[in-house]
């Protein structure tokens, strides 16, 4: 890519949604978002489950319309075709796995008919290494562990090289050192804008904007030190958080301290 | 080419040439059928021959529905009639043999299996729904089976019973060259346009949001998809009756022998499909000559145990 053009592409939002309803059927399940992420800005959506954050993720991947709002990818709206695949690339929360190899379901992710080429190839294997998934690469993906196929459709959403990286539940499936790496490579993250749908704090809390969603809106967004507060936490999650903060400056780390008052009672609790 | 499409080629030269070796007058040869089919000789080249092309085209054709119509609906059980195709194409038949015993029952048993299709895909409503699809498919087979029962209980002639029977389990005749023409030109044309967009195949596997966030047109590939696995189905059933399993075992074997791609999985699959129906035709001409059984027989005493295992294995 030319200097100039990926100067171009920095000045670019990723994307851009502005009064933005998404739902079912007609119904909307959050409505009124602003949201504008920036070329190698990290946003964490948290929430409660069914708080909206999978049916927004796949509004921004462009898989469903949104019901209201404007939405645009880097100015405009989505390329047809495998052009798509370097605009967004997007992981879902529970994937079934298929009987191809890890090599040939990473190559998918190009976009492109065909085998592909020798450029391609070698692009494939650098996300394979990148993903430490070299040794795997010629296993069917209907025999890896939960944690080695979510890195499998990872690097099948990374290897087009996506502006915009849409990730549901990331480190859902990974053991604490995979989930370690990952948050080491997330802080990496310079050429490309991520939004993750996650419930894992000390992840959210890595990432330079946060979006509390609950009650059909985006209750909180922010900076992480002043999103991911217990008051902030708790109308949302349900539960009551303690953070406990690194004197040496590491990240923070997050104690469910107890069930919200008020979430006990709607349960009956 | 790859060393399966190699050996598979060379499995359906050897399924030719067993095809043209063997008949109920007995058995020659190879190389003396190779030189009567050369020399125009009658049994050879203008009965065998035109028959062993007629059931690779048949195989070739209904393997391909199969592995494609699979990948559609995302089911490993599915075959070229499960969208109620077979019951289509049976009524056609009876119908046919009915009020135009002269004419070949194929081409209306081709007219019912599209109709059926299309009656199919309207049941199954506008955003495209796998299990309304099949459900539809299946509730319409049943239907149409059961209409083609009452037509041959009500029938004025028995002999109806036994043309239509012959035909139902695949009874193929010997066709003359001409006839071949269609089945063959549409096969090649659904080669054609299906083996380039493999790779939008495979990402149709992984499930339509994937799919169309890697860039595939869904609604679209599963329309045209669809229409290539109904026109190559209805093109098998009118040369080649209902000839059954063999869209449900070659490209399972296919898979088992080049992996899931479906640029190696497609081209085997046809090979395979062809070389299946050749040597289920030849013995479906040969076990019990002078009598003939029709190939569907052959080819279901062969698939049925395949899917009883596929049934056990497959994931509830």
């Amino acid at each position: 890519m030319s200097a100039v053009a990926a100067e171009q592409l920095i000045a670019e939002d990723a994307v851009r949604a502005a009064g933005l309803a998404v739902g079912w059927n007609g119904r909307a399940v959050l409505a009124d978002l602003d949201l504008t992420v920036r070329w190698g800005e990290r946003v964490a959506l948290l929430g409660a489950n069914g708080s909206g954050k999978t049916t927004l993720l796949r509004v921004l991947a462009g898989l469903a319309p949104p019901l209201r709002g404007e939405l645009s990818w880097r100015g405009t709206g989505l390329p047809k075709g495998g052009a798509r695949c370097r605009v967004v690339g997007y992981v879902l929360q529970a994937e079934p796995p298929v009987p191809f190899t890890v090599r040939q379901l990473v190559a998918l992710g190009l976009g492109t008919d065909g085998p592909p080429s020798a450029p391609q190839a070698a692009q494939v294997s650098r996300v394979l290494a990148d993903e430490g998934l070299t040794a795997l690469a010629d296993r069917s993906c209907s025999t890896l562990s939960g944690g080695e196929w979510q890195r499998t459709v990872i690097a099948r959403a990374l290897v087009a090289e996506p502006a915009l990286l849409l990730l549901d539940e990331p480190t859902s499936h990974l053991d604490p050192a995979r989930r370690a790496v990952f948050h080491e490579r997330l802080l990496k993250v310079r050429n490309q804008a991520v939004v993750l749908a996650t419930h894992d704090l000390e992840l959210a809390a890595l990432c330079d904007r946060v979006m509390i969603l609950g009650g059909g809106r985006a209750m909180a967004v922010g900076d992480p030190a002043a999103v991911l507060t217990a008051e902030a936490l708790e109308p949302s999650l349900g539960v009551r958080v303690r953070r406990l903060d690194d004197p040496e400056g590491g990240p923070s780390l997050f104690r469910i301290a107890g069930l919200s008052p008020g979430f006990a009672a709607r349960r009956g609790g | 080419m790859n060393r399966w499409t190699i050996t598979l080629s060379i499995l359906c030269l050897v399924a030719a040439s067993v095809g043209l070796s063997a008949g109920p007058a007995g058995w020659m040869a190879p190389w003396h059928a190779a030189q009567r089919l050369a020399d125009g000789d009658v049994i050879v080249a203008g009965l065998r021959a035109p028959r062993v092309a007629l059931a690779a085209l048949v195989g070739a054709s209904l393997g391909l529905a199969g592995a494609v119509m699979q990948t559609l609906l995302r089911n490993d059980l599915a075959e070229p009639y499960v969208l109620g195709l077979s019951g289509g194409a049976s009524v056609g038949a009876v119908l046919s043999l009915l009020f135009l015993p002269a004419a070949p029952p194929g081409l209306f048993a081709a007219v019912g299996a599209g109709a059926t299709a299309l009656l199919v895909r309207g049941l199954s409503g506008a955003p495209y729904d796998r299990t309304r699809l099949l459900l539809a498919g299946v509730t319409l087979s049943s239907l149409l089976t059961s209409l083609t029962g009452l037509l041959l209980i009500l029938a004025p002639e028995a002999r109806l019973l036994r043309s239509t029977s012959f035909w139902l389990f695949g009874g193929m005749g010997t066709p003359h060259w001409p006839l071949l023409s269609v089945p063959a030109v549409l096969l090649l044309v659904s080669f054609a346009w299906l083996v380039p967009r493999s790779e939008r195949l495979d990402r149709l596997t992984m499930g339509d949001d994937v799919a169309t966030s890697l860039g595939v047109d869904v609604p679209a590939t599963q329309r045209y998809v669809l229409v290539w696995a109904v026109v190559l189905t209805a093109s098998a059933v009118a040369v080649g009756g209902l000839v059954g399993f063999v869209g449900l075992i070659a490209p399972h074997a296919a898979r088992r022998l080049v992996g899931a791609p479906h640029r190696g999985m497609l081209p085997a699959t046809v090979l395979l499909g062809a070389a299946l129906v050749m040597g289920a035709d030849t013995l479906a001409r040969t076990a019990f000559a002078p009598r003939e059984l029709p190939v569907g027989l052959v080819t279901a005493g062969l698939g049925g145990p395949f899917f009883l295992h596929l049934l056990r294995r497959a994931p509830t």
